[in-house]
């Protein structure tokens, strides 16, 4: 039985490349032991980022409560401000963001603000944190997301929030790439099937090669324990 | 000179209306002493101004403090979730919203600090922040390149922040993370400390470390040990996740004063 967390990760972590500058921002535990995994597997010289200003912290021990706190810094041998960072993606120095919403569209279109209209939010949600600016100019956002229904995956998002590079989302169900500005399925996690994506996702599926996600190695399993041994990546779940 | 006063006299100092912008981030290393002070003294239409803020923003909405929030992000994150008081006040209508891109906030207090009205901004290129958000505007390159986004700056007339060294003076260290606290300093008109620890007068100056806050700069410094409870400080306490889970629970905001009475006496 594969857990639906640890797919995600393994699977994101198999997105990043070896001396990549990665950013992992507030709430994102999955794409933070994401990232360590990449760092432990196949990306050693991969650049961890992150709000507390810690570059690479070197075997952190995760707060179950915060991805922006000390414990990111307090193991880095060097700093770098948030301000930097954004600085960094701005004059296309950032490789990857990894970024979240609570609504995404086939188009690459993220929602992380409200729902309803602007002026009179129906729900207001937490914002979408550095998305404007980090969407487009990072070289690949990848986007992911632990819900995969059709209130998430929608035809059109009710407010903008961040829309550019998106290169990638991930979900417990499957992984979408961009391709000319749409996205297209690129492979349905191991248990689940092309049907059960589409019936959850609100847009039109179109894919060019179907394929199954590659499953979890052993290898990858053992190292995805040692760098997350408390589950952090299954929080949002 | 020494600039050491209470909790509460350096909140008087705050007026109604007043722009305030709160250091840390989440529930790291926020002034929480110091808002607990500001709902206690039942402030009115604070503007308050972060990237990205938690249980600081969304008690003083709970308390009916705030007349508008500059931020990019108000949540607990994942283990503490949503912002429903915050959330609440927004949706009523009682709170205004300007959502940020955390970097345009950045931004923006980076053009108080630097004297000037807005500063061009990279990104937001296909974004309905520009339309929600008054203080983003587009501006065209005079030197001939394509238009750019611009925030208006922000200057907030208090930054409030909490640290773990200071002198009497007002010269201030913090240790790990420094979050925009440096930054909001150099943005704001008035700024006030909060520190773990009041040290010696000549203590930054034996020290390779100087203070990263000078002391020209800082107009009151109050001694509040463990003054960023239940938020975690770096080196020194971690987040108290019972507390932040019964303000959780208050519901409403007839619970609070009684909530703070109760920290007023914890601190004791």
């Amino acid at each position: 039985m594969i857990r639906l967390s640890d797919m995600m990760t393994v699977a994101l972590a198999r997105l990043l490349r070896d001396g990549e500058t990665v950013f992992c921002g507030v709430s994102s535990h999955l794409p933070l032991v994401a990232a360590l995994l990449a760092k432990k597997l196949h990306a050693p010289g991969l650049v961890l980022l992150n709000i507390p200003g810690g570059v690479n912290p070197e075997k952190p021990r995760l707060s179950r409560i915060t991805s922006a706190g000390s414990e990111l810094w307090d193991s880095a041998a060097a700093e770098m401000t948030l301000a930097q960072v954004f600085d960094l993606s701005m004059r296309g120095g950032l490789d990857v963001a990894f970024l979240s919403g609570v609504q995404m569209d086939n188009r690459g279109g993220v929602n992380a603000s409200l729902i309803g209209d602007w002026r009179q939010p129906k729900v207001r949600l937490p914002g979408g944190a550095g998305s404007a600016v980090l969407i487009p100019t990072a070289k690949r956002a990848i986007l992911w997301r632990t819900k995969h229904d059709r209130r998430t995956f929608v035809q059109q998002v009710d407010f903008l929030t961040a829309k550019g590079n998106v290169s990638d989302v991930m979900t417990p169900l499957c992984h979408f790439v961009a391709c000319q500005g749409e996205l297209l399925l690129n492979s349905v996690h191991p248990y689940t099937s092309i049907e059960e994506v589409a019936e959850n996702t609100a847009f039109p599926i179109r894919y060019k090669v179907l394929r199954k996600t590659t499953p979890i190695s052993d290898a990858e399993m053992s190292a995805l324990r040692e760098v997350d041994p408390h589950d952090l990546r299954s929080i949002e779940f | 000179m020494n600039k050491i006063c209470t909790m509460a006299q350096a909140i008087e100092s705050i007026p109604d209306g007043a722009m305030v912008a709160i250091g840390g981030n989440t529930l790291n290393r926020v002034p929480m002493e110091a808002v607990y002070q500001m709902a206690r003294q039942n402030k009115r239409n604070l503007q308050l101004v972060k990237t990205a803020g938690a249980m600081d923003i969304d008690l003083l909405c709970l308390a009916g403090c705030v007349k508008s929030v500059d931020a990019g992000y108000v949540s607990y994150e994942s283990q503490f979730s949503l912002c429903r008081y915050y959330r609440r006040a927004v949706e009523k209508g009682q709170v205004i919203t300007y959502e940020h891109a955390c970097y345009t906030v950045i931004c923006a207090l980076r053009a108080a600090a630097y004297g000037i009205p807005f500063m061009p901004v990279k990104g937001l290129g296909q974004t309905q922040l520009m339309e929600s958000n008054p203080r983003l505007g587009h501006i065209q390159d005079p030197f001939g390149g394509p238009d750019i986004a611009v925030v208006q700056a922000i200057r907030p007339n208090f930054a409030i922040l909490h640290v773990h060294y200071a002198d009497q003076a007002g010269n201030a260290m913090i240790c790990g993370p420094v979050y925009e606290d440096l930054l909001m300093v150099q943005a704001s008109e008035r700024v006030i400390i909060t520190t773990e620890e009041i040290v010696p007068d000549n203590y930054f100056r034996r020290q390779d470390i100087k203070a990263q806050i000078p002391a020209f700069q800082v107009e009151a410094v109050v001694h509040a040990p463990k003054g960023a409870r239940p938020t975690a400080m770096p080196f020194c306490y971690p987040v108290d996740e019972a507390e932040v889970r019964a303000f959780q629970g208050l519901g409403a905001a007839e619970q609070l004063s009684k909530y703070l009475e109760g920290r007023r006496e914890a601190a004791r």
